[in-house]
């Protein structure tokens, strides 16, 4: 075989692995594993609470987008249709009890379901923001 | 302050949901793509006419974590505008009776903001009156360029301008 031909071959494999490898690992990527990560923040749901309602901004730009773990007294689990929601109240609004909010993984849902309000947990999750009535985690697990 | 100016008003009744749906599509030449989120807060003023949205954009969930990545870093850029909103009126409010179940065309009229951008917007759904709850629904379409949304030219063929929006809420009664 010629040299400039298999110079040819060896880069087009080269590119075919290349783009078989973007394809996977970029845009392909997996969503984080929010369950297995370990938090950038361990508080209370009162102190997230406080924190965005004292100071908006500067927490959105601490918070929002973190993963964070939560130990607190649950106040109730809400459903709507297949969230289940493990919700911490600090404070009564137009939209009736606001706080922290937390959505459990579909993983989690049929345990969640099964907390005795007034009980402490452990919970994290993924911190979407403040939505001046309650701060929302999602993709949540029960931290053992 | 949009839900703190909703708050202020005299209500004779209002329904509220902290778990509204809205989804974004976007059908593009080479993908089609998604985006749901189940978080949004929705506030609606039977006596005025009042309706309110509020919705954390990094509560869109993508089927792929790279568009995820996009939508909130370079596109709506969701740590400098963390929250979309709607403030507005359903402004037929007489063809409405929420005394009786059924479903009613409705009209809202009022302003979308979406990465800081506020647009006047009217468009068409419907409420309906079921069991002391207001189920509401709507579908339409924006324009991404509206909103100081610029999409690559690398990926143009990728993402569509126009976006359909898919809106369905279900409003609690909430007694003050």
């Amino acid at each position: 075989m010629k040299t400039w031909l298999k110079i040819l071959i060896g880069l087009a494999v080269l590119g075919i692995t290349a783009a078989v490898l973007v394809y996977v690992f970029v845009y392909n990527k997996p969503h984080p594993d929010y369950e297995k990560l370990e938090a950038a923040f361990s508080l209370s749901p009162q102190e997230l609470y406080s924190a965005y309602t004292g100071n908006k901004v500067d927490s959105q730009k601490k918070y929002n987008g973190q993963l964070i773990e939560l130990t607190g007294a649950l106040n109730k689990i809400e459903t709507a249709d297949s969230l289940v929601i493990a919700v911490f109240v600090f404070n009564q609004g137009m939209f009736g009890d606001e706080g922290v909010r937390c959505t459990m993984l579909p993983k989690y849902n049929q345990v969640a379901q099964t907390l005795q309000p007034g009980g402490t947990i452990k919970i994290k999750g993924y911190c979407t923001g403040f939505n001046d009535t309650d701060v929302i985690l999602e993709q949540c697990s029960l931290v053992k | 302050m949009l839900i703190l100016s909703l708050s202020m008003g005299a209500f004779a009744q209002k329904y509220i949901t902290k778990t509204g749906y809205i989804r974004f599509y976007s059908a593009g030449e080479i993908e089609k793509i998604e985006a749901i989120n189940r978080q949004v807060n929705a506030a609606f003023d039977q006596s005025t006419g009042d309706l309110v949205f509020k919705v954390l954009m990094k509560s869109f969930v993508f089927e792929k974590a790279l568009m995820q990545d996009h939508f909130n870093e370079n596109y709506v850029e969701s740590d400098k505008y963390p929250n979309a909103t709607f403030a507005g009126k359903v402004v037929n409010m007489k063809d409405i009776s929420f005394g009786k179940d059924g479903v009613y065309n409705i009209t809202v009229q009022g302003k979308l903001t979406i990465k800081g951008v506020a647009k006047d917007v009217k468009q068409t759904g419907t409420f309906e009156v079921k069991d002391g709850k207001i189920l509401g629904k709507a579908k339409f379409n924006i324009l991404l360029s509206d909103y100081s949304i610029s999409i690559p030219s690398a990926v143009s063929r990728n993402i569509s301008n126009n976006v359909e929006i898919t809106v369905d809420i279900v409003l609690d009664k909430v007694n003050n």
